[in-house]
């Protein structure tokens, strides 16, 4: 730390100027938009004022109780005030740094070369304001951790991104090429036509979401609910016999609509800095993907979805996407394709990984023994690029890794495989979302693939280096 | 480069997966003490707990409990001696090999390049034997890499070996 970071507010840290964007060179000092304390404190505050005024209302004779309400309103506010006042930001030599914390000074740097990811997120409230979100994916961070700045300006954040993500094409210590030239391409969606290097891959189409979300599991949960709800009602016509289900309803309906609001209009574009992905409903999301960041790329079909030829497309980054929201969320992959076609897949795949192979090497027909529900789409393949393997349970998935980003490769047998000589082997790629299984193998198909899989594996880092 | 063809290795079933070429360390004799003083530290007070337990129903049904806590506790120290004598660790040119287990085999390829850091860590058993536990950890969270028993002064000079290795060889995620 070298900066002046002992004192609260820097003495001569100068506001960004509005009508410029903040600039990645000047090495200057940055405050948030004004307004984040509000979109920050976002839901909770919403809930709270709610249930605040709720209050007050029924209880508009007793004073005491409103003043000690305003109290508990104005104390968050002002805690979010200060909160904006002390934390500022910084671009310098290829970091990020962003200082924050009154009491316990916190400064954190993040260095541009490490960015696997950057995020553009508006939440409602946000996207009202005309603010957005900007959060920095880096491996091993964990979410609460990351580098985000909530929130600026939606314009400032598109340009902030974008300088972001030329500073992070150059390797560390270079010198900072003038990448970023001055495009009017505020909006990539909007106006997809001001650059040709952008390239729509694919869309979803709006009536097939919500139609593919309800025919997954989770939908076909929320369904058994809803009508459970409706038949208690019809035979018992009290409304009191719902209120035990209110629970599990609120919490599946939450699930779906979180899946729906999350996927809505997912936007897939290929771009010179990546892939850019935007999606969203009242959250929206504008990810972009450095290229040579994707860890895997995983195809899912869910037994429903199989009659109906869709399948779903996911893609893993390393780090963990920064959500308010629960953990299991963010061990959700991100969806290239929520739902599409098989063809809309293979293209995307051919664009994002080149050709990897098919995984049609089935196992040998001992396995039946073994798994004999699976058996059948078992199998995998790889080649001197990637691994790709297919599983049996529910949603056939088939993750496919580039041998480049392997991390550990693992081998493992039991006492039941191994009387059926069958072994297995593991390929983890960083994080804990996603890996390929090649499951059951012949021992000596698996002894072989042991053997030849970590020479390929350092062939294809080095040729990736 | 590895040979493909591998009958030489699967031939020796009892040994494991391995590479014929590779010659395995293997961790001190030390460690198969510290697992059976941690036997017997959680067998006796399960025995005795037990059998004061079944001393409520009546004595004879105590004594069986402690009876069988103890059976079962020999037969573990028997599957105790292999499950020590199963752990093997090989240094290649650019890979650590690891392997490990009896019932359920596990031999874990960890190449140098991806290992983020190295953890020594030794517990009070282990440091009265003067052993520890080498751990590597790479970025990916499936992959639990770790060394039991190694002599201290070893394991250290192991870990700087390895940190060394993978500062040279280290990869972009």
């Amino acid at each position: 730390m070298t900066g002046p970071v002992a004192a609260g507010p820097p003495a001569g840290g100068p506001l960004p100027d509005r009508a410029a964007p903040p600039l990645a060179r000047d090495a200057s000092w940055h405050r948030l938009h004004p307004l984040s304390p509000l979109v920050r404190a976002g839901r909770q505050m919403m809930s709270l004022l709610v249930v605040l005024i709720g209050i007050a209302v029924l209880n508009q004779h007793q004073d005491g109780n409103l003043v000690a309400d305003l109290v508990v309103i104005v104390a968050a506010l002002v805690g979010g005030f200060v909160s904006w006042l002390v934390t500022r930001w910084q671009i310098a030599d290829g970091v990020l740094r962003i200082d924050t914390g009154l009491l316990r000074r916190d400064s954190r740097r993040f260095p541009l070369s490490q960015v696997q990811a950057v995020d553009v997120v508006q939440t409602g409230l946000a996207r009202l304001l005309g603010l957005a979100e900007l959060q920095l994916r880096i491996a091993g961070g964990d979410s609460a951790r990351g580098g985000r700045l909530a929130c600026l300006k939606l314009a400032d954040a598109e340009q902030l991104r974008k300088q972001l993500l030329a500073l992070a094409a150059v390797p560390a210590g270079g010198v900072p090429a003038p990448a970023t030239v001055p495009d009017p391409d505020g909006q990539a969606a909007s106006a997809p036509a001001a650059r040709t290097a952008v390239r729509t891959m694919f869309r979803v189409r709006a009536i097939r979401l919500p139609v593919a979300i309800l025919l997954t599991r989770s939908g076909a949960i929320g369904l058994v609910v809803a009508i459970a709800i409706w038949l208690t009602a019809q035979f018992d016509g009290s409304a009191g016999v719902i209120a035990p289900f209110l629970p599990v309803a609120l919490g599946v309906a939450a699930r779906l609509w979180r899946q729906f609001n999350g996927e809505y209009g997912t936007t897939v574009a290929l771009a010179q800095d990546g892939i850019r992905l935007r999606s969203g409903l009242v959250q929206t999301t504008a990810e972009t993907i450095r290229p040579g960041r994707i860890q895997a790329v995983r195809l899912v079909e869910p037994l429903i979805w199989r009659a109906l030829h869709w399948c779903r497309l996911e893609v893993d980054v390393a780090g963990a996407r920064q959500r308010n929201e629960d953990r299991a969320e963010g061990q959700r992959l991100r969806a290239l394709i929520p739902v599409g076609s098989r063809a809309e897949a293979d293209l995307l795949i051919a664009e994002l990984l080149g050709s990897p192979p098919l995984p049609s090497q089935p196992p040998p027909v001992r396995v039946r023994w073994k798994a004999p529900l699976s058996y059948h789409f078992l199998s995998w393949n790889g080649d001197d690029q990637y691994v790709v393997a297919a599983r049996g349970r529910g949603g056939r998935p088939s993750p496919a890794i580039p041998l480049a980003k392997a991390h550990t490769i693992r081998w493992g047998d039991g006492p039941h495989p191994r009387r059926l000589s069958l072994a297995t082997v593991h390929l983890d790629v960083a994080g804990k979302r996603v890996g390929v299984k090649v499951e059951d193998r012949d021992s000596a198909e698996a002894l072989q693939i042991l053997r030849v899989l970590p020479d390929l594996a350092r062939a294809a880092r080095s040729r990736a280096r | 480069m590895i040979d493909p063809s591998g009958p030489a290795s699967l031939r020796r079933e009892e040994s494991g997966p391995g590479e014929p070429e590779v010659s395995w360390l293997r961790p001190s004799p030390l460690l198969l003490r510290a697992r059976r003083i941690e036997l017997v530290g959680v067998a006796v007070p399960v025995a005795l707990i037990g059998g004061l337990a079944g001393q409520v129903v009546s004595a004879a049904a105590g004594i069986a409990i402690a009876a069988a806590v103890v059976v079962a506790a020999l037969l573990a120290e028997r599957l105790l001696a292999r499950r020590v004598a199963s752990w093997g660790y090989a240094e290649r040119h650019d890979d650590l090999l690891v392997r490990r287990g009896v019932l359920i085999r596990r031999l874990s390829v960890i190449p140098y390049g991806r290992m983020q850091f190295i953890d020594v860590t030794a517990g009070p058993i282990e440091r009265s034997l003067g052993l520890a536990t080498l751990r590597m950890h790479t970025a990916a969270a499936a992959s639990d890499a770790r060394i039991p028993g190694l002599e201290s002064g070893a394991a250290a000079t192991l870990r700087d070996q390895l940190a060394a290795l993978g500062e040279a060889q280290a990869a972009g995620l």
